[in-house]
């Protein structure tokens, strides 16, 4: 077989890996992992109105990936009535962030300006974090809408990270490092995140280290985050599809190692 | 079927068509991607920052210390003409020394020093008389000797005996193993952003699923 | 001349931020809160400066009449339809700016990342070969947190999950958290060498 035509093979197997299981979808019994159980207790023990301050960091190419994580976690975040403050770091975030935190505030009842609100984008992530730590409604004069943010009933007893109980930033790259720089350090923000499964294990040290407080990784933490949550979503959606195409790739990387046993047949260096 | 959704689908063919190899509808959606995204950006920008942070407090509020950061940022325009580059230097000197200043602290703590208390840490708490299993004990001492020996690996003026490069070559193999680690998590993320197209196609699109 | 000005510039706001962390006084705070606002209002032009470069690039392709003129039209076309409608009809939820956005542009990039998914299972097939023991504890690594994060791998045996969660939690964390010291002394010292005009690559 041409090295073309072992590509293609592998295209397809990696399209029929996907979409198969997407067509014919099971229900997985699957468990939390203690990294997604800390992240849940974290919103858990919250006191109630607690302030949540979530930063949409992320591109809409990841989307697909953090919109199940977003949901979940947003939905846990309006469930214990807690008030939320929604911000941007990154271009296409904005959009998104606004877009599904306004669907889910208007799925729970929530009242803008009173139980939720949406900053908009600021570049320049250190200069934002920085500012935010100073005062929020000076970083963000006005919100995403236009409308002056110290009108806004939520700002009456909310100023920096100081009335803040918590920030969740939900990023697809190394967003969650600024924030430990620039946030935790100097100001002892508590901060969560909920990443893409590829920025994962760049992050454990920070949560081994207590500078964040919980990570929630992936589509398979988002389900997870689901059965703690008792709801079915994205992440409960996609499981089994995911599964599935993990074990046609872990196939992919033993075929590899075969087919080069069988031409090479050399022993080890 | 709404031509939103006619639209979503063509480009996304459009991009997926690649994979057959490189054809003038890839190469459209490609170039209208770049388009796309570069105005969006731009409109983005002056609706969060330039108008905000600094044209309404100029013309609005009519706050003369404004006119500092825009002097900076029009310096920036010099860049256009390769004779008036060095023009634009002061307001770069300006983002990259701050930059700098800010970096200093932050990176000392969140990144050394409080990564170098969290690796010691677990043997305080062994000092302190807590009872500890000896799958513990291994675990830290491991973890111990992953940082130091990666520490050392990447400590390119180290002397090049023996031992040093025996202590080097056991760093590898730790990143070896968070290279791996991460190579896992990165196929099943790449994973998760196909299915989530495929979950556009046959839904959305297709009503399959 | 302009270049001693710049090297002045980055020694005194370098300093002065560095400063500003120990210190807690109004008029620190004044000015910190001036350079942070000064950072993102002369972010914003470069990116402006790097929209028009990018544009002129793609009006002189097409003035050449390149055979990728074509091309070079659909890009300026789409930059020019971004700001004209946000100009005309606005940034709402229901803007030509954001229909582009929902359904062109955020589809277009989550395909392209979604390639990869194609593009790593072939890299995996070709570059994952065990071939030296660090290939091996590579692969083995690979391989524990594909099972050990799979719901399947959960089917099989409660030790999978657990096993790579041990792997991700300590010799893993170890690697990175060296990984993350070194970068970090690293950052410190080119700070320093940049605030003390040593480094002025940039110049």
């Amino acid at each position: 077989m041409t090295r073309t035509n072992t590509r293609r093979l592998i295209f397809l197997v990696v399209f029929l890996g996907v979409a198969l299981p997407l067509i014919f979808n099971i229900d997985l019994t699957h468990h939390a992992t203690p990294e997604t159980r800390q992240a849940y207790t974290n919103i858990e023990s919250l006191p109630d109105s607690a302030i949540v301050l979530v930063s949409f960091d992320f591109e809409a190419s990841s989307w697909a990936e953090i919109k199940p994580l977003a949901e979940v976690l947003l939905a846990h975040v309006f469930a214990r009535n807690l008030r939320v403050v929604g911000v941007s770091l990154f271009a296409e975030g904005t959009t998104l962030g606004e877009q599904i935190l306004a669907a889910i505030a208007a799925e729970k009842g929530r009242e803008y300006g009173v139980d939720y609100c949406y900053l908009g984008y600021r570049p320049q992530y250190v200069a934002a974090i920085l500012g935010m730590g100073e005062s929020i409604t000076a970083e963000f004069p006005a919100d995403y809408y236009g409308a002056p943010t110290k009108n806004l009933p939520l700002f009456a007893d909310l100023h920096n990270y100081d009335q803040v109980n918590l920030v969740i930033s939900i990023a697809d790259g190394s967003m969650p490092t600024y924030w430990t720089e620039y946030a935790v350090a100097p100001y002892g923000v508590n901060l969560e995140v909920a990443l893409t499964a590829t920025m994962a294990t760049a992050y454990y040290p920070y949560l081994s280290s207590g500078q964040i407080s919980g990570l929630l990784a992936g589509l398979k933490g988002a389900a997870e985050y689901e059965l703690l949550l008792k709801q079915a979503g994205g992440g409960k959606r996609g499981l089994f599809a995911q599964s599935v195409s993990q074990v046609v790739i872990m196939l992919v990387i033993i075929a590899g190692n075969v087919a080069d046993y069988f031409r090479r047949r050399k022993p080890w260096k | 079927m709404e031509i939103s959704t006619l639209v979503a689908v063509f480009f996304t063919m459009a991009i997926f068509s690649f994979l057959y190899r490189d054809n003038p509808f890839y190469r459209l959606a490609e170039h209208v991607l770049i388009g796309l995204s570069v105005g969006f950006t731009l409109v983005l920008l002056f609706n969060s920052v330039l108008l905000p942070k600094l044209f309404q407090p100029l013309f609005g509020s009519h706050d003369l210390w404004s006119l500092i950061p825009l002097a900076l940022g029009l310096s920036m325009f010099a860049g256009l003409k390769k004779s008036w580059g060095s023009y634009s230097k002061p307001a770069l000197a300006l983002m990259i020394g701050s930059g700098a200043g800010v970096s200093i602290p932050a990176m000392m703590e969140a990144r050394v020093l409080r990564q170098m208390a969290s690796a010691i840490e677990p043997f305080s708490r062994m000092g302190a008389g807590e009872s500890v299993g000896l799958w513990f004990i291994v675990t830290i001492l491991i973890s111990l000797i992953g940082v130091a020996t990666v520490m050392i690996y990447f400590f390119y003026t180290r002397p090049e005996t023996k031992p040093v490069t025996f202590v080097s070559q056991v760093g590898i193999y730790f990143l070896m193993v968070f290279f791996g680690a991460t190579f896992g998590y990165t196929v099943t993320s790449r994973l998760t952003l196909l299915i989530g197209r495929l979950e556009f196609l046959l839904g959305d699109f297709l009503g399959l699923i | 001349m302009i270049r001693k000005v710049a090297t002045i510039v980055a020694f005194a706001t370098g300093l002065f931020m560095l400063v500003q962390y120990f210190l807690n006084a109004d008029i620190v705070s004044l000015i910190y809160r001036a350079l942070l606002d000064y950072y993102q209002i002369i972010f914003a032009m470069t990116m402006i400066v790097g929209g028009i470069t990018l544009f002129l690039n793609h009006a002189r392709t097409i003035a050449h009449g390149q055979r990728a003129g074509w091309y070079s039209g659909a890009t300026i076309a789409a930059i020019l339809f971004m700001i004209i409608a946000a100009l005309i009809y606005g940034t709402g939820a229901d803007s030509p700016y954001q229909w582009a956005f929902n359904n062109m542009q955020a589809p277009m990039q989550a395909t392209t990342f979604s390639l990869l998914a194609f593009f790593v299972a072939s890299a995996a097939y070709r570059g994952f070969r065990v071939r030296s023991r660090a290939a091996a504890v590579l692969a083995i690594s690979a391989l524990l947190v594909l099972i050990g994060r799979n719901a399947f791998g959960e089917m099989i045996s409660e030790y999978l999950p657990q096993a790579a969660g041990w792997l991700l939690n300590h010799p893993s964390v170890a690697a990175k958290r060296g990984i993350l010291i070194g970068i970090g002394l690293g950052s410190v010292a080119t700070a320093l060498r940049v605030i003390l005009g040593i480094e002025r690559t940039y110049l």
